[in-house]
Order: C-alpha cells, then structure tokens, then sequence
C-alpha cells in the first residue's frame, strides 16, 4: 500500500503546484512523453514525413524520370537503393511515392473523420429522425468486408487518385459516425450540458463548442488508426493495380512490380526498402496512437 | 431458442432487400444489358434493331426499373444470380467453381489463427510482463503493420524463389491431385493470411483474458481451493473467450471476400481472384453479385455470433 500512498501523495502535490486547465493539458502531453514507444514511433513518423515532404533535399532525381541507359542496377553509390525496370531511381520514388501515400492516407481519414464526427456529433445530441436514417446507412456500409466494399467502388467509378481519396472517405466515415455518436450520447446526460440548455443556448453551439472537446481524445486516436489502415489499404489496391493510376509514383505503385517473380527473386531492392518503409510509417503511427489513447484516457493514471 | 434465432433472421430481411437494391442499380448503370451478352458478338452484328428490341421486349427488358428489379429478385431467390459478361458463363457457375479453393484457404488460415491465438494470447496473460509476452505482443505489433501481400512476398521470394520447398503459387499441379498432394501448395498462402489474422485474436485473448483473470469470481474460485490451472482455464477462459468468439464470428466473411489480396499473391483460383479479376475487367454483374453475397455472409455470422455468445456466456438472457 505503501506504494499507492506514495504515488498518491505526488499526485496531491502537482495538483497544488498546478493550475487549472494547464494542469490538465500538461498531463496529457507527460503521459505521451512518458510513453517510450510514442516517442519512438514519433520519431520514426516525423523522420519518414520529413524525408517525403522535403524530398528533392534527399534526392538529385526525379520519381518519373525514365533512364534506360541504367536499368535494374543493383544499390551502389548513385543510386543507393537501385533503379527499377525503366531506369527511375528507387530512392527517389520511394520519397516522392511517400507524398501521394501518406496524403492519400491521412487526407482520407481527415475527411472520412470531418463527415463521421459532424455527423455523430448532430445525431448523437439530437436523435430523432436523422439519426435513424443515418444510423441505418452506416449499417449498410458497415455490412460490407472492408476490401469489397472498395473494390465495389472502385468498378462503379473507375480509377484515379482522387476517386480512391472518396472512397476511403465513404467507406471511413461509418466507423467514426459510430464513435463520436456514442460519445456524444454519454456526454448529453451531463449537467454541465442541462446548464447550458437552461441557459437557452443553440443546440448546435452547445454540441459542437462545449460538447465535442469532451470527445476529442477518441477522435484523435481514430485518426491515427484510420490513417494507418488507409495507408495500407492503398498499398494493397495499387499493388493489385487497381488503386492509384500505375504512372503515379506511390508505395503501393512501387511494390506492384513485385508481382514479377523474376523482379522478385532478382530484385529485392526495387521492393523491399519499400516494403520495410511503408510497415515502418504503419507501426509509428500505430505507435503514437496507442500512447494518445493511454494518454488521453482519463482512467489511466499518470 | 428457436423464437430468438427466428427473430434475428427476420431482422436480416429489410436490410438484404435495401442492399439488394443498390445492387441492382449498379448493375443498372453499367453499360450494355442482358441481349448484349446472351448473344454471341458475330451474331449480334447481324440482327437488325427491331429484332433486338423484339428481344429485349420478350426478355422484359423495357419493363419499368422496378418491375426489372422485382423480376430480378425473384430470380436472384430461385438462385438465378445473372451472367458474366466476359464469358457468358453463369455468375452460380463461376462462384461455385471458385468457392471451394477459397473455403480450404481461408478456413484453414482461421483455425489457425483463432488456435495459436487464443493460445499465445491466453499464455501473455498469465505471464503478463514476462519475456514470452513481450516476444508475443512484439510479433502481434508485425502481424497488424506488415502488409499482408509483402508477407506473402518476402515467403514467396525466400521458401520458393530461393530455397525451393514450396511452390510459388497456384493450387495444384494438375487437375484431381488429392489434398495431401496439394498441402505444399495451401501451407504458404494459409499461414500467411492466418499470421496477420493471428495478431488481432492474439491481443484480444490477451485483454479478454486479463480482464477476466482480475474479476471476482476468480478470487472465488481460488478461495474454494481450486487448483490454479482450472481456475484459470475453466473460470477464467470460459468468460474470456466470448469476446474473442466475438471476433473470430465477424472473420466469417472471409470466408468469401477477406482473402482477396493474398489470393492474388499467390494465384489462388478462389473468389477473391474472381472478384479481382471481375474489377479488372469491369466485369460489373460479377462484381456486383460476389458482393451481394459477401454481405450476405456477413450478416449471417453476425446472427450466428448473437446465438453463440448467448450460449457461451450464461449472463447473456435469451429474451
């Protein structure tokens, strides 16, 4: 017990030192700082972000440029990861490939979350009609495998780079409604929020300035998330090619010469730095997104 | 029982009728119709307009879109589910080819992963913090990043490019082998797709189990001095496994559709390759029904998860 007194004692103590709402703000950010593996999984995202959206600083050349006087050459010093089967530098394509993969990723989630959260965020606090309907069409999104489902899409628009940003968006959005509906139903029994009907402020103000902060922290993590899958998913897509057009340079567009066994025996570097890349971004923000969840449960002390 | 199983069937009917549908209506916006592929192309180039719309009369093609759809659904339930436009050939036809490659696929890489998951889970558990956890939850981080397809690569390039044990895809090497001669050819893709499958059973077990490890009932059981391994095997999972039966029932659709990518990886003849190459080819009858029964298969074992929890777990009321 000792220990309990102890931990308890310093948990007294910072409260009094702190003040107010810093104190909680502060906590947040100490329990992801205490977090290793967040801190590690930020530091390998930032890294791989950094390289990809500054990529002419690590790179002389470009993602498209056909060379055939140097086709399939092995790593060496000019081009340290080789060249692929037209001569376009591996390293090059995998940083310029990492813009359009990590934007097609985190934008599809950004926007699979606006439509998801504004959406719950209305349901959640107002029922009624609305959120039946919705309620019902996210049912029938969500009875879908998630593959299919995109692939489905895929057929009835046809491939290019911004109808695969849609789809993740359509098929996303669900998920996210799902979440932020639920938040938001435990959060309308609060008294803070019959104070502030009493007080006749709009429903609308009161579920979207003073109701969906309380719900932040889950939303975040599930961005995280979603960003992953989507980066994943993208990968999968492009490297059956039915994803990103072939002559964009992306992960999944890089690792679909693979299919080739004779690249594949012979030329592991046009697809394995690649691969290793893409699962290291996926496990980084995997990473950060189970430190946010621990940090911003509060539950779990820190 | 029969009253709460009969009712979770009954719920199913409005949504299959609302996705039934949409379903319909992509096939609907998809160029071309029935007469363009029930006719051969070389006869089609002879026969004159009215004939065609002879044709179409008689088969009721300029019915009103909800006659069509109507028409269409009494046919889907008499198990008419449409034609490829590729080949002509019936979409039943195709899908039962396919059908069985995918079922011996997928359900030997969801015994797998549901066994060494539930296992390695429930063993993090119990020595929760100990290097055999760490190991575990290190592998079950690779399992949920490492994209499926570049796992089936990588073994690709190393057991069969590289070491020769296996063989590099396909399903069998000619036609009537029997099982034990077309192992070689299951053991990659199975373990494959049954090791990232594995991962997501693995950490729930682990938090199912720990959750049901801290609970009273065990301190119970343990007072009543009950040997430690029944208490945590017969207590302890009993109570533990429902949400992993949980997630293991919502993997029934694989069963279709899950296998998709990893079909293409190593040339599996299964429905995901049909689908795949349905896409591809913009094969939208095809597409569209794979799809209409891959949802099928989902609600159907969303039912059946319902009735097994009920059954595994005894707080669960029927009514």
């Amino acid at each position: 017990m000792s220990s309990l007194d102890r931990k308890m004692d310093r948990i007294l103590k910072r409260e009094e030192s702190g003040k107010g709402r810093r104190g909680i703000k502060n906590r947040t950010l100490r329990k992801i700082f205490a977090n290793k593996l967040s801190i590690a999984g930020f530091v390998i995202f930032a890294g791989i972000l950094f390289m990809c959206v500054c990529a002419p600083l690590f790179t002389q050349y470009s993602s498209t440029k056909v060379d055939l006087r140097s086709i399939l050459q092995a790593p060496s010093a000019s081009h340290i990861f080789g060249t692929d089967k037209i001569g376009r530098d591996i390293w090059a394509r995998i940083l310029y490939g990492g813009r359009v993969s990590i934007g097609v990723g985190f934008g599809s989630a950004l926007i699979a979350t606006v439509i998801g959260v504004s959406l719950g965020t209305i349901c959640g606090y107002k029922g009624g009609w609305l959120d039946g309907v919705v309620m019902k069409l996210s049912e029938v999104l969500m009875a879908f495998p998630q593959m299919i489902l995109v692939l489905i899409l895929v057929t009835v628009t046809g491939q290019s780079l911004w109808n695969l940003i849609l789809i993740f968006s359509v098929t996303g959005w669900p998920s996210m409604y799902r979440m932020a509906r639920s938040q938001m139903l435990s959060i309308r029994e609060e008294e803070y929020v019959q104070a502030l009907k009493a007080f006749g402020i709009g429903s609308m103000r009161i579920a979207f300035v003073h109701m969906l902060p309380n719900a932040i922290g889950p939303i975040f993590v599930n961005v995280t998330l979603s960003t992953a899958m989507f980066i994943l998913q993208e990968a999968s897509l492009s490297f059956l090619g039915l994803g990103v057009p072939l002559e964009v340079a992306t992960w999944g567009n890089i690792l679909n010469v693979a299919q080739d066994l004779t690249i594949l025996k012979d030329a592991p570097w046009i697809w394995l730095p690649t691969g290793i890349v893409v699962t290291l971004f996926v496990v980084s923000i995997n990473f950060i997104g189970d430190g946010l969840r621990d940090a911003t449960d509060p539950s779990q002390i820190g | 029982m029969a009253t709460y199983t009969l009712r979770k069937v009954l719920s199913l009917i409005p949504m299959m009728l609302f996705i039934s549908f949409l379903i319909y209506l992509g096939i609907e916006l998809m160029p071309g119709d029935a007469v363009d592929f029930l006719i051969p192309p070389d006869a089609l180039a002879t026969m004159s307009a009215e004939q065609l719309n002879a044709m179409r009369e008689s088969l009721g093609l300029n019915d009103p879109f909800l006659v069509r759809y109507l028409k269409w659904l009494g046919g889907l339930l008499q198990g008419e589910f449409g034609y490829s436009i590729q080949s002509g050939v019936p979409v039943a036809t195709l899908m039962k080819n396919h059908l069985p490659a995918t079922i011996e696929l997928t359900v030997t890489a969801l015994v797998f992963s549901s066994v060494f998951g539930v296992l390695f889970g429930v063993l993090s558990a119990l020595k929760k913090g100990s290097l055999i956890d760490q190991v575990f939850s290190l592998i079950g981080m690779a399992g949920v990043a490492i994209p499926q397809f570049l796992l089936g690569l990588i073994c690709i390039n190393a057991f069969a490019l590289h070491l020769n044990i296996l063989p590099a895809g396909g399903r069998m090497a000619s036609a009537g082998q029997s099982f034990v001669e077309r192992l070689p050819y299951l053991l990659m893709p199975a373990l494959v797709l049954g090791f990232s499958l594995t991962a997501g059973v693995m950490r729930y077990a682990r938090s199912s189990m720990l959750d049901s490890m801290g609970r009273d009932y065990m301190k119970t059981a343990r007072a009543k001095g009950i040997p430690e391994w029944r208490v945590n095997l017969l207590h302890g999972l009993r109570t533990a496994l429902t949400p992993v039966v949980v997630l293991i029932g919502f993997r029934l659709p694989m069963l279709i559709g899950g296998a998709v990518v990893i079909e293409e990886v190593f040339q599996w003849p299964g429905i995901g390759s049909l689908f795949v190459n349905a896409v591809r080819s913009q094969n939208t009858p095809l597409v569209m029904m794979i799809g209409f029964f891959s949802v099928l298969l989902v609600l159907i074992s969303s039912i059946i998860v319902d009735i097994v929890t009920a059954f595994l777990d005894p707080r669960i009321k029927l009514s």
